[in-house]
């Protein structure tokens, strides 16, 4: 475990319940024949867990933080989120084999090419619109920036929160959606909730081609847990006093 | 004048309304008289719940598993809600929970019972998706500990919605009619004379596992005739194929690969995929060696209601252009060259495999479309999986792959069009 000298008590007992959660239930968590095994994911989500090229919709899953990516197939599989492949496949996984997979893709190398989407194209409008709201949110709707909760490099933060850079313009514009209309969920508090609910359509689409087309170019993978303090409360994540 | 008229009519109608009251009351005798109509109202003796009792309980709850069809997806176990299509219309399950208003909390004993073996409770006569017909063999000691059981859960105030049911399937009255067309009660003595592993077999299967509610052939509205005693078919909620269970179609088993087979999800045959893994997970997993031996041993002596099937590739028949190459390029670096299959099982056989075997080629086109991973269970914890098609390849290519397993492994005839597999496209919900 990371040291986490700045944070109150409460937030270093949240990320070791996470952390301890992950633990318990990964005794089984080396996975020998990983690719082959995992032949299913591969086929949308690339063998590496890279991505698959030319795919328009998945997101990639290499080098995301453990914890986000068991709490996704928790949330499939509990009918928290719903997309019907990923129910069918996972619906009858227990929460040791998820472990061992989330562990598995959160030690791939992070990728470092944009998404090739074919998206819109990014006009200058819609570019300063995206980097504002990301780096800067609007205090005036309330909405935070990016930056705050996924990191100034948009790679995360351990043990729970994901990467956004690379991610197909599509599959963002759908997860906010779904956030914005209740179909998704994550471990209340649901932040993005609330933060989907605060973004127009138009800033929506902005920020999903915009991220895009950015990248982890050095291969750099989520920051490590308690490095910084998200300023919302999501889930079991350590977090400041709301700004 | 006028009354004459009316009392020659109705002396000339009398024999037509006797034969009528004559053939009615023998249907309802049939369906086991007025009895399960009168729903106990008594507070009956007080359970001495013991921890052995309840550990009896919580077993008989899961191989019952009453927590897979009272449970809705992301709900609190159960607590109900959970779907059931039928051509009538959906049904819900109800929350099986000791809440006072919601569940079962101020249920007695005797009106438990009464429920489970006779599908009749306070709330009415009770639809067949509930599978009564199965719980009519429960014995006493396994219903008392499955109700102490459920009163430890925690109450949960959740309320399923109410049915939605076509005129006039929406009062449950019509329910009585049903039931004098279709409901035989099952004979408890059935098979006294055999050994007692093959009897807990039987319990097992017909009772307390109610495989017949999937692997039974269904007759008119809906109904399970003896005549299609786990004969197999089309599952109307899900839409799989759930194929016959008996001494032919098992023969590739041997005793004990079968019991691994219903604890552990995976066989050297074959492995558990869409209804059957949510069942191996969530019920047979459980079972005890014992009382999977004795499933495997009944399931084995049943006699077999379907003709035998033909040696495969009997079917003299060209295949699609470009089949083979279709399956050499994405089938078989899994399930081998000539569908032997391949790490020891893991990737499953084709040859003889369910899917291919079946006269209904729904089960073929869907893992193809959207592959599958079989249950996780201590004997297989983690299990290899099938990439979904349903993107790499055309309706065309799934229906000419479908055709080339089934024809070469299965011996079935090609049945299967594009069309078809088109008309499958869409995950079904559960
Ligand atoms: C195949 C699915 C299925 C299984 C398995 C199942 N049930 Fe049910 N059950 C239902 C459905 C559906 C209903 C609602 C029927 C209706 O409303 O007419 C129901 C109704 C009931 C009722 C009547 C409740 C009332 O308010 O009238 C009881 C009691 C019950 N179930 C107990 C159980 C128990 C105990 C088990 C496990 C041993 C079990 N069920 C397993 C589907 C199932
Ligand atoms: C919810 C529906 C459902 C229920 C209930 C169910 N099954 Fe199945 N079963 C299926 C389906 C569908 C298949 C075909 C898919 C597969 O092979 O996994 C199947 C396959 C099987 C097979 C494999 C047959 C073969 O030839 O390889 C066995 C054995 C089996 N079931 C036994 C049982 C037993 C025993 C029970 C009762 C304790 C049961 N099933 C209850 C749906 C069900
Ligand atoms: C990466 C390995 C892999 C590949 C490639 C693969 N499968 Fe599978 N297949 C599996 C596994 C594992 C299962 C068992 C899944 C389960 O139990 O949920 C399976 C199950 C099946 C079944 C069900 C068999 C039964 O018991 O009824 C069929 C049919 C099938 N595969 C056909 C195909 C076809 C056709 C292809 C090529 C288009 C293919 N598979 C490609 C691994 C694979």
């Amino acid at each position: 475990m990371v040291a986490m000298p700045s944070l109150p008590i409460h937030c270093r007992l949240a990320v070791l319940a996470l952390c301890g959660l992950l633990a318990a239930t990964s005794a089984r968590a080396d996975l020998a024949d990983a690719t082959e095994r995992l032949a299913a994911c591969s086929a949308c989500h690339g063998e590496q867990g890279e991505g698959v090229r030319g795919a328009e919709y998945y997101p990639h899953l290499a080098g995301k933080p453990a914890g986000y990516l068991f709490e996704q197939l928790q949330n499939f599989r509990d009918g928290r989120r719903v997309n019907a492949q990923m129910t069918w496949l996972v619906g009858s996984m227990d929460d040791a084999y998820m472990a061992a997979i989330a562990t598995h893709y959160a030690a791939m190398p992070p990728r470092t090419r944009p998404a090739d989407t074919g998206a819109e194209t990014l006009t200058e409008a819609m570019r300063q619109t995206a980097v504002r709201l990301v780096e800067e949110g609007d205090p005036a709707r309330d909405v935070p920036p990016c930056t705050a909760c996924h990191g100034k490099a948009l790679t995360g933060l351990e043990p729970a929160i994901p990467a956004l850079v690379a991610l197909p313009a599509d599959y963002i514009i759908a997860q906010l959606g779904n956030w914005r209309s209740g179909v998704r969920h994550a471990q209340p508090p649901d932040c993005m909730a609330e933060v989907a609910r605060d973004l127009s359509p138009g800033d929506i689409r902005a920020i999903a081609v915009w991220l895009s087309r950015q990248v982890a170019a050095d291969g750099a993978g989520p920051a490590p847990a308690g490095s910084f303090l998200p300023p919302r409360a999501c889930g079991a994540m350590p977090h400041g006093e709301a700004p | 004048m006028r009354s004459r008229r009316l009392a020659i009519a109705l002396l000339a109608a009398l024999p037509l309304l006797l034969l009528i009251l004559t053939i009615g009351g023998a249907l309802l005798l049939f369906q086991g008289g007025l009895e399960p109509y009168r729903v106990p109202r008594d507070a009956g003796t007080p359970i001495d719940a013991d921890t052995g009792l309840l550990a009896h309980g919580e077993y008989v709850a899961a191989i019952g598993n009453c927590a897979g069809c009272h449970t809705v997806r992301g709900g609190t176990a159960f607590a109900g809600g959970r779907p059931f299509t039928t051509p009538w219309g959906t049904i819900y399950s109800t929350n099986l929970t000791p809440d006072a208003e919601a569940g079962l909390g101020d249920w007695s004993l005797p009106e438990f019972r009464h429920a489970m073996r006779h599908g009749v409770s306070r709330d009415g006569v009770l639809y067949p998706a509930f599978p009564y017909a199965h719980f009519a063999l429960l014995d006493e000691a396994d219903i008392r500990a499955l109700f102490a059981w459920l009163r430890t859960l925690p109450a949960s105030d959740y309320r399923p919605p109410p049915n939605r049911l076509e005129f006039p399937a929406g009062w449950r009255w019509t329910q009585v009619l049903w039931r004098m067309l279709h409901y035989r009660p099952q004979n408890p003595d059935f098979g006294a004379e055999m050994p007692a592993e093959w009897r807990r077999g039987r319990y097992l299967v017909d009772g307390l596992g109610h495989c017949g509610m999937c692997h039974g052939r269904r007759g008119a509205m809906g109904s399970l005739p003896a005549s299609g005693y786990l004969a197999g078919g089309r599952i109307a909620d899900s839409g799989w194929y759930a194929p016959p269970l008996d001494g032919q179609q098992l023969a590739r088993y041997d005793a004990s690969e079968l019991a691994d087979y219903l604890r552990s999800g995976i066989s050297p045959h074959g492995s558990a995929y869409g209804p059957m893994g949510e069942v191996v997970y969530q019920s047979l997993q459980h079972l005890t060696a014992e009382d999977a031996r004795a499933v495997a041993t009944f399931l084995k002596s049943v006699p077999p209601r379907t003709p035998p099937r033909p040696a495969q590739g009997e079917a003299a028949h060209s295949f699609v252009a470009g089949a083979a190459d279709l399956y050499e390029k994405h089938c078989a670096g899994c399930h081998g060259r000539d569908g032997e299959g391949g790490k020891d099982g893991a990737w499953p056989p084709l040859v003889d495999a369910v899917a291919v075997t079946a006269p209904d080629p729904v089960n073929a086109v869907r893992m193809i479309l959207y592959g599958g991973i079989a249950p996780t269970t201590p004997g297989n914890p983690q299990p290899y999986s099938m990439p979904p098609f349903v993107e790499a390849l055309d309706s065309a290519q799934v229906a000419a792959l479908a055709n080339y397993i089934r024809v070469r492994f299965g011996g079935q005839p090609p049945l299967v069009t594009a069309e078809m597999v088109r008309a499958r496209h869409g995950i079904p919900a559960h």
